[in-house]
């Protein structure tokens, strides 16, 4: 839990120094053929997820409990409520389409909820079927990175194990969103970090069980 | 005879065996205001209550549940502990007007008068323990119904701003000792939240640490 707290300390210092990636302090890997396949841990045999959550967006501190159920091929369910059980969000999600099926009053903004959408689109929907990418290598870390103009996405690939480590895209035109996963075991990630600077939101999950 | 057949003939069977579970009467307007006087005199001798309880947040679009298990400590008047330990260690102390909130490491307080959420599920929680959510006729309309061994008080909110959350909150009281077993709330989204209280201690010294606020 403390890691993840890290983790989204460095999003967001990296964040507010910069556009979501800035390639000029990355070294760019030409003449690379190959097309790495990579997808969203959210994808394959994924069924469903409990996750400890804590959101903050405006001064505002919200936590509680959220489900994230894949609901069909195409889409997903994501449930947050507090720890006594009263509903924040719940709502489906597709790649272009999204149905809410319930919003806490004070929460249904309709420019917040839009960018959350995008976030978990981001999230759920991503991989590396995005077209042919430009690829990168983080010189400190040797991380590699695979940057998908077609879709505006950078993907961090871990230098060993190959997983996801992080995304970086836009929510919309102006809004960067910054997405890190940590894995403890496994293939799938114990700790999300969501960030998007310009409204200032970091939405943090801890898997509880799948 | 098909399967649906058999079913059917099986199932109504078994109502007639076991008439309790097919028999809820609502209660006549003088019984209803005896029990209700019978559940406030309870509440009144009780100083102190705590029990075990398991939460049970259903999920309705999606078939899920979220349970959560843990520790409630109650003390008169206005004194509150509950003390989460499953999936994860959360605890919140409502200490009159102040709420205190330990999430693993992080702290906080909260003004109740600041927080409405926090304000009406404070209200909600030690109103439906005490059984004073029953003579609260501004925010609810209360109707009681026998079942079984227990009273089944439904709780239909009347304030339009509580509807915009809670469409119903159901208490269940033991019938021999008036105190609530179990608590349904639900939502305007169709979900609803069921706590069910265990292991009851009545009137048992609780020291006032346990509501301290750091």
């Amino acid at each position: 839990m403390k890691s993840l707290r890290f983790l989204s300390f460095i999003l967001l210092l990296f964040a507010v120094s910069c556009s979501p990636v800035k390639t000029s302090r990355l070294t760019e890997v030409k003449y690379d053929e190959r097309n790495p396949e990579w997808e969203s841990p959210f994808s394959k045999d994924f069924d469903k997820a409990m996750f400890k959550v804590t959101l903050d967006v405006k001064g505002k501190h919200l936590s509680g409990i959220a489900l994230i159920k894949k609901t069909s091929d195409t889409s997903f369910h994501f449930s947050f409520a507090n720890e006594i059980g009263m509903t924040y969000f719940d709502f489906e999600l597709w790649k272009d389409n999204y149905r809410s099926d319930y919003v806490f009053s004070p929460l249904n903004k309709r420019a917040f909820l839009k960018i959350l959408q995008h976030d978990f689109r981001l999230l759920l929907f991503t991989g590396s079927f995005n077209g042919k990418p430009t690829h990168y290598r983080d010189p400190l870390t040797l991380d590699d990175i695979y940057f998908y103009s077609g879709a505006h996405l950078f993907a961090y690939l871990g230098k060993e194990n190959r997983k996801l480590t992080r995304l970086a895209g836009w929510s919309n035109l102006v809004d960067a969103a910054l997405i890190g996963l940590e894995y403890n075991q496994g293939d799938f990630p114990s700790g999300i970090s969501i960030i998007n600077p310009r409204i200032g939101m970091l939405l943090e999950l801890n898997l509880l069980g799948r | 005879m098909n399967k649906i057949g058999l079913s059917f003939i099986f199932a109504f069977s078994a109502l007639l065996q076991f008439p309790s579970l097919g028999q809820v009467k609502p209660l006549s307007a003088a019984d209803a205001e005896m029990v209700k006087k019978s559940i406030s005199d309870a509440a009144k001798s009780t100083v102190s209550l705590e029990a075990g309880f398991i939460q049970t947040k259903e999920l309705s679009v999606i078939r899920e549940q979220i349970i959560s298990k843990g520790t409630f400590y109650l003390k008169k008047t206005r004194l509150l502990r509950w003390e989460y330990t499953d999936p994860f260690a959360y605890l919140i102390i409502f200490n009159n007007d102040r709420i205190y909130i330990k999430d693993e490491d992080k702290e906080n307080h909260i003004n109740i008068q600041s927080n409405k959420v926090f304000r009406e599920v404070n209200n909600i929680l030690l109103g439906a323990v005490q059984g004073t959510l029953l003579l609260d006729t501004k925010n609810f309309q209360c109707s009681i119904f026998d079942q079984h061994d227990q009273f089944r008080a439904l709780l239909v909110p009347v304030n339009q701003k509580l509807k915009e959350t809670i469409s119903e909150i159901t208490l269940f009281f033991n019938k021999s000792d008036y105190t609530v077993e179990k608590l349904v709330m639900r939502e305007a989204s169709g979900d609803y939240t069921r706590i069910e209280f265990m292991s009851k201690k009545i009137n048992l010294k609780i020291p006032d640490e346990k509501f301290a606020i750091p």
